[in-house]
């Protein structure tokens, strides 16, 4: 059971009158808060930064550029072999398109998008 | 430090709520209004005053990233001041001074009698609190401070209830005799 002593330390604790450097203060914890996301940007930043690198050599390293050109050409006679079983004769196009430029449009789309949702879930974060 | 005005009036809870969606000068606000509160705690628990400052700006800080988690249901300073005791009870434990708290049944500081001072009419918390063994200020600051129970105090400290109920019970009656020498109400608090 509390009584009217406790109650009145309670009082006395919350009671704490304003420093007279509170704003000092409150200008120091902002510095550091500040401080803190600007190291936190870098290091996000650094990271990226790195993980591009790798991804780059890796790019290199393997020749997934002449993999790709030679898949667009693949996959683009396939499909036109197959469409052309398919569309009768009069309506079939000459072919549609995916060539090694598309592709690679359509992948730097995929790239941008996932960019996009990397900093979202970074501010999220 | 820059402060928007609109925050000046604006009540703690819109300030967190700013806070939460990233508004740091909101925030700003907020540590301006609490800053001294939580840093006068800290002294009252035995903190010197660099001590003190250093804690309640990490405590501040910590504060703001976990800021998401405080959803009003009491006040923010006590929100903060439970953040700040807690830091600053692991300093207190990291800097080995817990054996402090293993002598609960030596009388480091004997209570003054009731009237004790004379003329004296009203001696304040801060200097009452000087009067106090650290375990008895910590534990009397954690219970009546920070608002934490006794089973609070006795967790953040890794310490056995019945200790932190002595220290809590010494404390209080030598800030009784100091603080109401008159002969304060002598009842026992079951602060849990």
């Amino acid at each position: 059971m509390s009584d009217g002593f406790e109650f009145g330390l309670e009082r006395m604790f919350a009671e704490s009158p304003a420093m007279g450097d509170a704003e000092l203060f409150a200008a120091r914890v902002m510095d550091k808060l500040d401080r803190g996301w600007t190291a936190r940007r870098f290091v996000i930043g650094a990271m990226g930064v790195a993980g591009g690198m790798v991804g780059a050599y890796q790019v290199i390293s393997t020749d997934a550029v002449g993999h790709l050109q030679a898949l667009g050409v693949q996959s683009n006679a396939y499909l036109n072999q197959h469409l052309a079983e398919v569309i009768p004769t009069g309506l079939a196009p000459s072919g549609i398109g995916l060539d090694l430029q598309t592709l690679m449009m359509i992948g730097a789309l995929a790239i941008a998008a996932a960019g996009f949702g990397l900093v979202r879930l970074i501010r999220e974060i | 430090m820059a402060i928007r005005q609109s925050f000046v009036s604006a009540h703690d809870l819109e300030l967190v709520a700013l806070g939460a969606a990233g508004d740091r000068l909101a925030f700003g606000e907020l540590v301006r209004r609490h800053g001294s509160a939580v840093r006068g705690l800290l002294r009252r628990m035995g903190a010197d005053g660099a001590t003190a400052d250093d804690v309640a700006q990490d405590a501040f800080l910590a504060a703001f990233e976990q800021i998401s988690e405080f959803r009003g249901q009491g006040a923010f300073q006590g929100w903060v001041k439970r953040i700040a005791a807690r830091l600053y009870v692991k300093r207190w434990r990291r800097e080995a001074r817990t054996e402090l708290l293993e002598d609960a049944g030596d009388e480091t500081d004997a209570a003054p009698q009731a009237g004790e001072g004379g003329a004296v009419a009203r001696i304040d918390l801060d200097d009452a609190m000087k009067s106090l063994s650290p375990a008895e200020r910590v534990c009397v600051s954690l219970c009546y401070g920070a608002g934490l129970s006794h089973a609070e105090a006795a967790a953040a400290l890794n310490t056995p209830l019945g200790t932190v109920k002595s220290h809590v019970k010494r404390g209080l009656d030598k800030l009784r005799a100091r603080l109401a020498p008159d002969g304060g109400d002598e009842r026992s608090r079951a602060h849990v």
